[in-house]
């Protein structure tokens, strides 16, 4: 297993997380309807929008999933907000960075990931929007649009969270 | 999007849906989908410009002790009364086919019957087929 190394922009990423006030905060409908619709539109078991925090990765929003945070080592987020755009894993099993993971080999078994980075416009990855199935499979070019446009409504929700706050502080 | 973009009419009352609908089509350059979240809204969208096409959510409805679906956008198109070609392609989403909607759709030249759950990725396909553009 590989672990994610960490972004270049980390102590600026994780401020800006910080400074959301987002953090173990409570369920919230408007990310909820976002990971909801994805679970449906996908038909995926799991669909979570994730918070990676700087060493774990907590679901502001989950489908198909008790718990509401995992290690950040062993995350497949940690890897995803590394990337320029979606990273899609279609087999965990086919891919060295994860086939060994403990999320793969036990539960919940993923084998098939999908994750949009949810970058702000600053520039810093928070988390993610992503789907995870336990069987491979792929996405094609309307799926990656369709999962890149629910990304891009979560990060407006973000940003409008950091707007508010803004205007709170001034 | 440039102006020679085909423009679509989506009504569709759930947001979240209609949303990632007209972006999404919006970014793989299918077109530029206008919003209506009612049928009055699509209504007053159709007396304003012409559409190459549009995709129409219909609810059954009690009229006169009968259930009826509301097929009034669509025959106001058929019959010339807005500012789009008659003839242009209409998808129709609704709950189930049941007996009452094949009849109201017969005869109205209806591209495609969209049914229950509402995928945006079904919608978007009807929309690439109207425009002849489907991503690889």
């Amino acid at each position: 297993m590989q672990a994610a190394s960490l972004p270049a922009n980390e102590a600026e990423r994780l401020a800006a997380l910080y400074a959301l006030l987002i953090l173990d905060t409570p369920p919230d409908q408007r990310f909820d309807k976002i990971v909801e619709f994805a679970a449906s539109e996908f038909e995926v078991p799991i669909a979570l929008l994730t918070l990676v925090d700087r060493e774990r990765q907590w679901f502001k929003a989950r489908v198909g999933l008790a718990v509401c945070e995992t290690g950040r080592d062993i995350s497949f987020c940690g890897h995803a907000i590394l990337a320029q755009d979606i990273m899609v894993v279609p087999d965990a099993l086919e891919d060295p960075r994860f086939a060994d993971n403990p999320l793969v080999t036990g539960e919940p078994g993923i084998r098939f990931y999908a994750g949009a980075p949810l970058t702000l416009p600053s520039g810093a990855a928070l988390g993610t929007l992503c789907l995870i199935d336990r069987r491979p499979r792929t996405l094609d070019a309307m799926e990656l649009g369709i999962l890149s446009t629910l990304r891009d409504l979560a990060v407006l929700e973000l940003s409008g969270r950091e707007a508010a706050k803004e205007d709170a502080d001034a | 999007m440039p102006d020679s973009a085909l423009h679509m009419l989506l009504v569709e009352p759930e947001t979240l849906l209609r949303r990632t609908v007209s972006l999404t089509a919006r970014s793989l350059g299918l077109g530029q989908v206008h919003e209506a979240a009612s049928i009055e809204a699509a209504r007053r969208l159709l007396e304003q410009r012409g559409f190459d096409g549009a995709v129409i959510a219909v609810d059954c409805v009690e009229h006169e002790g009968q259930r009826r679906y509301d097929m009034t956008l669509v025959e106001q198109v058929r019959q010339g009364l807005t500012l789009s070609a008659a003839e242009m392609p209409i998808a129709i989403m609704a709950e189930q086919a049941t007996p009452e909607l094949v009849k109201e759709l017969q005869g109205r030249h209806i591209s495609r019957l969209i049914l229950k759950p509402f995928r945006a990725k079904v919608l978007l396909e009807a929309i690439a087929d109207f425009s002849g553009k489907r991503p690889h």
